[in-house]
């Protein structure tokens, strides 16, 4: 079932272009030194962001990929041009390979379980709903706790010996489990740590999503006998599309780039099981003292971050202008 | 611009007017042994230098880290604790002490892991690493074998065994952030190969069969259950915890897990022994380089540094640093009272007897192996990679790093 929109807005919006155009053209006020001083003046409040964005992300985005074109170890002074080497043992590299798919993973799941568990939150609270305020701070609150902390709590819970799960299971009767000593578990543990903590980001844009949709298109699906879940199918889900676009690729940046949850829960191990390229750039450069070839994965990292978001915003891009 | 220049000479100089402030990195935790002598006698150092402040810095896991930002920002501390690696990686870096008063002390027992082929050494030794097996005599004493019993390696898996019938966990190791696994490998390795397999490691030959069977061993503890079950989560103090209380018998570790242990439980009764080789030889000690601190070459208070390292290696001061470490001083003319192992040290060590086998990775593998070796090992003991796997792993990267330090 499709839904036509009302057109008063547009009607409205043509009706004063019209009107605008009967108007004559208003005196133009005499040029004054102090208003072109004034423009310049708003112009030189981007100098200040420019300047920090110049010295805290291209200067290192440039000293990155210099470096990766060098053999450094991190510390001493002398270091050699090696051209291309370090871009193409990521290629060679079995670590880096199985590290950048468990990236993936962290990505990919952690975007999902925050989509629709920010999805289902945001349609809850979406209204007149007692507590509502207070269950979307608490929500929330998390985002704004360092992820550092975060692990650490986490990893109280999961520990073996003395973390709060296994005092439960044994309280029950059962046995201590190692929640961390495995790949598969420590991999499940640390998206659902993620995507706990940063499920509050989705819910408001989603929140915000939904309270941008006029009433008037549900209202008018109702009258049409749609049900509830035919007016979320195709009413809201595809109004939210611009709120998917957002959440999606903040979610997807995030979780490409995760790196503090891991350091604390597991360290990257059992061996590098659990390690995502982030964690694996910090041990190449400090542990293995490969800082160019660390610097290789930064840049490779980097590149595939960007690619994924623009592909994912086309594609977004592309489902919501067929759905218009 | 009177009030920047004022600030700028604080900075220089420290608090208090023409006193010189040393920064001094000891790599040491907040609740470390080493750290609370070291505050003590530091105090006592400023009181006969009136004009010279040292600022302990603490260190944690990320030590290393820490120290190699600073040298890569041409900003080194003044002093800094160089954790093995005075000479092969620091040794650019920091002031030759050789000529320095005490330098007439050095240990040389420490010569091949600290001087270079100049005679230099550019660290102050406090204390000399001989470690060994550690043992948990109450355990074993329960499990019905004695520490004397385990003269080779079929005796050692005879004691793990029935040390894992008595139900107490036979190995206690921590996980991946602790490197306790690379431990292993640095105790197992001197005895799993030959001679011409260790000189074939300086030719930039890497002899995987020899290196799988530590490995391998890893595997088959971790397959019969010797290895604690909180192993990927438990961390340096709780391998300390286990010995502590009595729930673990062997460790492979340096007597510093002994010191940790003794403040949980002080009258543990943990010793060390020689490692039983893997190869069928002859048992032997882990030794070299283990808490030295260094001073920074281009730094602008050398003199004071110096100054403050000579204070260190003054007898009575290296007594009581050497003693919180549980280990041997890194100076002859010290004798240190070294607790409970004392009888460990007469045993084993004041004989002569037993051979002092390097930390395998620092002779044998090239700078930047470590992370890789603890990796590897991790691996392997929480189930995520054969043996031969991470073997090839090891192989892979010690061709790559000797390539970049021939």
């Amino acid at each position: 079932m499709s839904v036509q929109p009302p057109r008063l807005q547009e009607d409205a919006t043509t009706v004063a272009s019209t009107v605008a155009h009967l108007i004559p053209p208003a005196p133009r006020p005499a040029r004054r030194p102090v208003k072109r001083f004034a423009g310049a003046s708003v112009n030189l409040l981007y100098v200040p962001a420019l300047a920090l964005f110049a010295v805290f992300t291209v200067y290192p985005l440039v000293s990155g990929v210099r470096l990766s074109f060098t053999d450094w170890d991190g510390y001493s002074p002398s270091w050699s041009w090696i051209g291309w080497s370090n871009y193409a043992r990521l290629f060679t590299d079995a670590t880096f390979r199985s590290v950048l798919l468990t990236t993936f993973v962290y990505g990919i799941g952690s975007t999902l379980v925050q989509q629709v568990l920010g999805l289902g939150l945001a349609l809850a609270l979406d209204g007149k709903v007692r507590g509502r305020s207070a269950a979307k701070a608490i929500i929330y609150l998390p985002v704004l706790v360092s992820p550092i902390v975060m692990g650490t709590f986490y990893y109280l819970l999961f520990q073996y010996d003395n973390g709060a799960l296994n005092d439960v299971v044994v309280a029950l009767g059962g046995e201590r489990h190692a929640w961390l000593s495995t790949a598969a578990s420590g991999v499940t543990i640390i998206v659902i740590v993620n995507s706990i903590q940063f499920v509050g980001t989705s819910m408001i844009i989603y929140l915000a999503g939904l309270q941008s949709i006029s009433p008037e298109y549900t209202e008018a699906a109702m009258l049409d006998g749609a049900n509830a879940w035919q007016r979320f199918w195709t009413v809201t889900l595809p109004l939210l599309q611009p709120a998917f676009a957002t959440s999606i690729i903040l979610n997807l940046i995030g979780g490409l780039k995760l790196f503090d949850v891991i350091q604390v829960l597991t360290g990257g191990g059992p061996g590098t099981a659990t390690s995502s390229v982030s964690t694996l750039i910090g041990t190449t450069y400090f542990a293995n003292q490969a800082a160019g070839y660390s610097a290789a994965m930064g840049v490779a990292l980097f590149l595939i971050i960007a690619i994924l978001t623009v592909l994912a915003n086309a594609a977004l891009n592309r489902r919501r202008l067929e759905q218009q | 611009m009177a009030i920047g220049a004022s600030l700028t000479a604080c900075g220089e100089s420290g608090a208090g007017s023409g006193t010189t402030t040393l920064e001094f990195q000891t790599a040491q935790a907040t609740d470390s042994p080493l750290l609370t002598v070291l505050k003590r006698v530091t105090a006592d150092f400023e009181e006969q230098h009136p004009d010279i402040t040292v600022d302990l810095k603490t260190g944690g896991n990320d030590y290393e880290s820490q120290i190699k930002v600073r040298l890569a920002a041409n900003d080194p501390p003044d002093l800094w604790a160089t954790h093995g690696w005075s000479r092969d990686r620091y040794g650019q870096f920091l002031a030759p002490l050789n000529d320095e008063v005490w330098a007439e002390h050095f240990n040389d027992v420490l010569a091949p892991a600290m001087k270079n082929d100049d005679g230099e050494f550019f660290a102050l030794p406090v204390d000399t690493a001989v470690s060994g097996l550690i043992v948990n005599e109450t355990v074993l004493d329960k499990a019905g074998v004695t520490a004397d019993s385990i003269v080779d390696w079929e005796s050692f898996l005879q004691a793990v065994r029935a040390v894992a019938d008595s139900g107490a966990v036979p190995l206690t190791l921590a996980g991946s952030k602790d490197g306790s696994a690379g431990n292993v490998v640095d105790w197992l390795a001197p005895g799993a190969f030959t001679d011409a397999q260790l000189a074939s490691f300086t030719e930039g030959d890497f002899p995987s069969p020899a290196y799988q069977k530590v490995l391998d061993v890893l595997e088959q503890f971790r397959q019969e259950g010797w290895i604690n079950q909180d192993y990927s989560s438990a961390t340096g103090d709780d391998m300390a915890r286990a010995l502590a209380e009595d729930r673990a018998a062997f460790a492979l570790s340096s007597n510093f897990l002994v010191s940790q242990a003794q403040q949980y439980t002080p009258d543990v009764t943990l010793q060390f022994i020689p490692v039983p080789a893997l190869n069928g030889s002859k048992s032997y000690l882990i030794g070299g380089e283990n808490t030295a601190f260094g001073a920074a070459e281009d730094g602008e208070h050398l003199e004071e540094a110096k100054k403050y390292l000579a204070f260190l290696a003054t007898p009575e001061v290296d007594k009581a640093l050497a003693e919180s470490t549980g280990s041997l001083p890194g100076l002859t003319n010290v004798d240190a009272d070294l607790g409970s192992l004392a009888p460990s040290y007469e045993k084993w060590v004041t004989p002569g007897k037993v051979a002092l086998q390097p930390f395998f990775d620092r002779v044998y593998l090239p700078n930047g192996m470590w992370n890789t070796v603890v990796t590897t090992a991790d691996s392997v003991i929480a189930g995520q990679s054969s043996p031969a796997a991470s073997t090839e792993k090891v192989a892979s990267d010690f061709s790559t790093l000797y390539k970049k330090t021939d």
